[in-house]
């Protein structure tokens, strides 16, 4: 297994944000949506997103809680919080603006 | 957004530090939830039930690696951790009790000893004298340059000084002053220390409330009063007056003078008073004979303490008392005293004694050569805790190796096994504070057992603890940093698999453990056999002149002035008593007395410049002088009775032979002239063996004996007889106080107050014994440890060995010439330590009668046989072990 870039494991919590900024999800879901979403780019273990999220909830930019779901189950469901969608807004804004700037420089070592 | 963001999470933070257990259980659900839900997925993509549950198992990751990843993003993760190593730790002390007991025992000794130690010193030497107020107590140290030998002298101030300062500072509200002096109470032979005081003395110390009676009055202290009162130490009234409930009111005498007890100070300032009796300073006349000090406006003699009056610093006291010493300084030079062009620079101090610059760097030095064999006790100690953790770390290989196996990260191991150092450090230096406390007392009462006005009072401060604190520090980081280091290197694969040959301890860490051990016995051995050895050649050794039959008879008169008639008439009575006395057979003066270290002079040849000259011992004797003391005379003659003193106009003087050799190798000294400081020039008539009179054993230097003038007056007086020591002393006292009733010191043999020497320097070397006894325990022990852990090691080598045909000698062998190699290394190491040491011990001690040789081989020697005796019989148990090897037995484990 190759290791994912740098990069692109950086921006894991800004991904698990955007998803939860949809709707809230469990973690099962969540890693579901992230393989959908990001293909096989982002290669980590489904645990590994654990860390991820709780370190999330510490900083307060995701709310956890204790959901019934099918078949008498229960699971921890993940929603953005105020914080977190504003904390959000401003990072996107910022990958933006430099994902803009690197394109930038990379094409032009391309020509 | 920061506070908001706070504010939002705090409940949160608070419930992941306070609801452990349930966030634990929330996230193992959460996980399961997660593999659950993964293995119906794969159940529906048709896995079978096995497949999918492997599968999503797979997919996930590393479970506990995760959930201690997870458990790090929780606030408080830290303290989390600290407490999981905390019970960890306690949970592997309790497994080896044994072990830990051993460990927690060895740092309780090695940083209770040295703790104690630092305690005393640090209210000996460190601290402020006095409890009340600190910050405004001051001492004033002058240092004086334009002193004639063109160096700066550190010294005290002259009464004149003291009054000037005293009546012109306002940057200090209160000034004291006081100067030791050795006097004795009653009748005896063992000095009090006396201090001669000014009479607010204990106030600026902040002693204002007497153990009984009362201190002194201010009048007490006018010069034309010289009140006789006198108040006394809580441990001297103690131990020399049975602390007699109604001493207050009674006469005791001081060097003959009476003086009424007042008041008794009590023994809680006691440590920081300089003496045991305390007199107004204008006794001082009185008290000492010979010299008037407290009118003499050149002589300086006391020293000075004092408080600054609120609102000044140490600066501002500083700046107006060199103003006042300047003026001080103008009027000294005009009145031409002295060739002494003075110039006082002053320095204010705290009044500690390690701030003091007259005795800064003893004291440092001091401090060094006591804390320095005391840190190599507490080194020790953290060796031979480390090779218990060692051995422990390597025993339990198999465990650390599932933990890494496991997921837990190499650098929370290294946590883990820190803490358990830490644990034990902790709980050995806590147990070491009773040592700590106890310790000074000890070693107080065993030095001072006989004087007993020296009681150390213990506030342990922030210095105390500070130095607790490094000292646990270092022992936690030095006894864990080899058993992290061997769980660091630890191989996963054959640890796991169980080959314990592949990963045995590297025999450069045994053999290094054992050489430090040894090395640092070594240091602390060689201090013993140096200390212990002392009281014997005192005792042993050939002065080269007669201390047996050679008494001395201390006088103390006034030879000044007014009182010369007087004086020369007792000294005339006193001189035909004595040789009326049967049973002596001679009397002679000399100017040195033998085992004190005289200041030697510049002596030059006829043609030498000023300042060109070499050092000489100047020895003022009277013509009897050889004949009693029995010194040999190896050419020439010596003097003869009426023959014109050194300061008359006969010039004649006797050289020893080490001034012969020094001044005129090979030539002949008869005849030749030298010239003395004050320019008068003595023809050599003789020359006498050299003595061993000035350090213990030792061959004295250049000596020049000079003829002591017949009018001269004072001086040590010294009686040679045949017989009995004691009934001689008898009668010499009565023969003294027959002519004078206040004359009190007690006669003694040269070879009696040898005994005393020799005894003050047992009980120190009865401290040292027992501290190194305790080091070498340790490092007997420390080797035995090592030893038997590294052959523990080697059971399959050994056993293999066997099987291939070793003998059980070649065995036996092999463990001990590997340890030999290790001593042999350790003591080297040793030497490299204990020479420099010894070279600044031997500088400290220049001005004291005990010999120390640059390299000492007989210490070292010794020092070397007996630690390698010792730790032969500490080898010997690990190698015999190392011999029955059954190799049957290791090849079965195989």
């Amino acid at each position: 297994m190759s290791k994912p870039s740098d990069l692109i494991q950086g921006t894991l919590d800004l991904l698990v944000l955007k998803i939860l900024a949809l709707e809230p999800l469990h973690g099962w879901a969540l890693s579901q949506r992230l393989k959908q979403i990001s293909g096989d780019v982002l290669q980590v273990s489904d645990g590994s997103l654990y860390p991820a999220l709780h370190k999330l909830e510490q900083q307060g930019w995701i709310h956890a809680e204790w959901r019934p779901t099918e078949n008498n189950r229960r699971a921890k469901f993940y929603s953005l919080t105020r914080l977190g969608r504003r904390y959000l807004e401003k990072e996107a804004a910022n990958w933006e603006r430099s994902s803009t700037a690197i394109s930038g420089v990379l094409r032009l070592t391309e020509v | 957004m920061w506070i908001e963001n706070w504010l939002y999470t705090l409940p949160l933070r608070l419930r992941s530090l306070i609801r452990r257990e349930r966030l634990d259980a929330d996230l193992d659900e959460e996980l399961r939830d997660h593999i659950d839900r993964q293995i119906e997925e794969n159940l529906a993509r048709g896995m079978s039930k096995e497949q999918a549950r492997l599968a999503a198992l797979r997919t996930f990751g590393n479970l506990v690696s995760l959930r201690g990843q997870t458990h790090e993003t929780w606030s408080g993760a830290w303290l989390e951790q600290i407490g999981q190593n905390f019970r960890y730790a306690i949970r592997s002390a309790r497994r080896a009790p044994l072990l830990s007991a051993m460990a927690i025992l060895a740092l309780a000794l090695g940083i209770g000893l040295d703790t104690g130690v630092f305690t005393m010193l640090n209210a000996m030497f460190l601290r402020a004298p006095t409890l009340v107020d600190p910050a405004s107590f001051v001492q004033l140290c002058p240092r004086y340059s334009g002193w004639f030998t063109g160096a700066d002298q550190n010294s005290a101030f002259t009464t004149e000084d003291f009054d000037a300062i005293r009546s012109h500072s306002h940057a200090l509200n209160e000034v004291a002053a006081q100067q030791q002096y050795a006097a004795f109470v009653e009748e005896g032979n063992k000095y009090i220390t006396t201090l001669l005081a000014t009479c607010n003395y204990f106030h600026v110390l902040g002693i204002d409330r007497p153990l009984m009676g009362r201190f002194f009055a201010s009048e007490e202290c006018k010069r034309s009063n010289r009140a006789q009162v006198a108040v006394l130490s809580e441990p001297l009234w103690k131990h020399q007056f049975g602390a007699d409930p109604r001493i207050v009111g009674k006469t005791i005498h001081l060097n003959g003078v009476p003086v009424a007890v007042i008041g008794v100070a009590p023994s809680d300032a006691a440590n920081y008073l300089l003496g045991g009796v305390f007199v107004p300073y204008t006794l001082e006349p009185q008290l000492n004979r010979a010299q008037d000090l407290l009118a003499s406006p050149d002589t300086p003699w006391l020293s000075m303490i004092g408080r600054l009056r609120a609102g000044f610093t140490r600066d501002d006291a500083r700046a107006e008392l060199m103003a006042v010493m300047n003026r001080q300084d103008r009027a000294y030079v005009e009145r031409k005293v002295s060739a002494f062009n003075r110039k006082t620079t002053l320095a204010i101090t705290n009044g500690s004694f390690i701030e003091n610059p007259n005795v800064h760097n003893l004291v440092l030095g001091l401090m060094v050569l006591m804390l320095g064999p005391l840190a190599l006790i507490l080194l020790l100690a953290c060796s031979n805790v480390a090779t218990l953790f060692l051995s422990r770390t390597l025993a339990r290989r198999g465990e650390i190796a599932i933990r890494l196996a496991m997921g837990v990260s190499r650098s929370r191991l290294a946590g883990m096994l820190l803490t358990e150092s830490l644990l034990t450090v902790f709980i050995g230096g806590t147990l070491s504070m009773v040592l700590a406390y106890r310790v000074p007392l000890l070693i107080m009462n065993t030095m001072a057992a006989g004087q007993a006005n020296f009681v150390v009072l213990l506030h342990p401060d922030w210095r105390v603890f500070g130095y607790l604190a490094i000292l646990m520090a270092a022992a936690t980081i030095l006894s864990s940093l080899m058993p992290i280091r061997a769980a660091w290197k630890l191989d996963l694969l054959t640890a796991l698999k169980g080959r314990e040959g592949a990963v045995t301890v590297r025999s450069r860490t045994t053999s290094g453990l054992i050489a430090t051990q040894i090395a640092l016995g070594f240091v602390l051995v060689c201090a013993a056999v140096l200390f212990g050895r002392i009281p014997g050649l005192i005792r042993s050794m050939n002065p080269g002149f007669e201390i047996h039959q050679t008494l001395a008879v201390p006088v103390d008169v006034n030879t000044s002035g007014n009182n010369r008639a007087k004086a020369e008439a007792f000294y005339q009575a006193l001189e035909a008593k004595l040789l009326a006395t049967p049973g002596v057979q001679s009397m002679a003066y000399a100017s040195v007395q033998p085992f004190n270290q005289p200041s030697p002079e510049e002596i030059r040849l006829p043609r030498q410049a000023k300042g060109t000259g070499q050092p000489a011992t100047v020895d003022d004797v009277s013509s009897s002088f050889f004949s009693a003391f029995g010194i040999r005379v190896l050419r020439g003659r010596v003097f003869l009775p009426g023959e014109v003193g050194s300061t008359g106009t006969g010039p004649v003087a006797v050289v020893s032979q080490a001034f012969a050799n020094q001044f005129w190798p090979g030539g002949d000294p008869l005849g030749k002239t030298i010239v003395m400081p004050d320019d008068h020039h003595l023809t050599v008539v003789g020359i006498v063996a050299d003595t061993r009179s000035e350090r213990f054993g030792v061959l004295d230097g250049p000596r020049v004996y000079t003829l002591r003038s017949a009018s001269a007056l004072g001086g040590n007086l010294y009686v040679r007889f045949l017989g009995g020591a004691k009934p001689l002393e008898t009668a010499v006292r009565d023969a003294v106080k027959s002519l004078d009733p206040t004359q009190t010191i007690a006669p003694q043999t040269i070879w009696e107050s040898l005994e005393d020497q020799a005894d003050g320097m047992t009980s120190l070397a009865h401290i040292i014994l027992v501290m190194t006894s305790i080091a070498l325990l340790m490092a007997v022990a420390g080797v035995y440890g090592v030893l038997s852990f590294a052959v523990n090691q080697r059971t399959r080598e050994f056993g293999i060995k066997m099987v291939l045909g070793a003998s059980r000698a070649v065995v036996f062998r092999s463990v001990l010439l590997r340890a030999i190699k290790s001593i042999a290394i350790g003591l080297m190491c040793g030497l490299a330590i204990a020479e420099p040491a010894m070279l600044l011990f031997n500088r400290l001690l220049t001005r004291s009668p005990f010999p120390l040789h640059r390299f000492d081989a007989t210490v070292f020697g010794a020092s070397a046989v007996l630690l390698t005796a010792v730790s032969l019989i500490a080898m010997y148990l690990p190698a015999i072990r190392a011999m029955r090897t059954d190799p049957i037995q290791v090849l079965r484990t195989e």
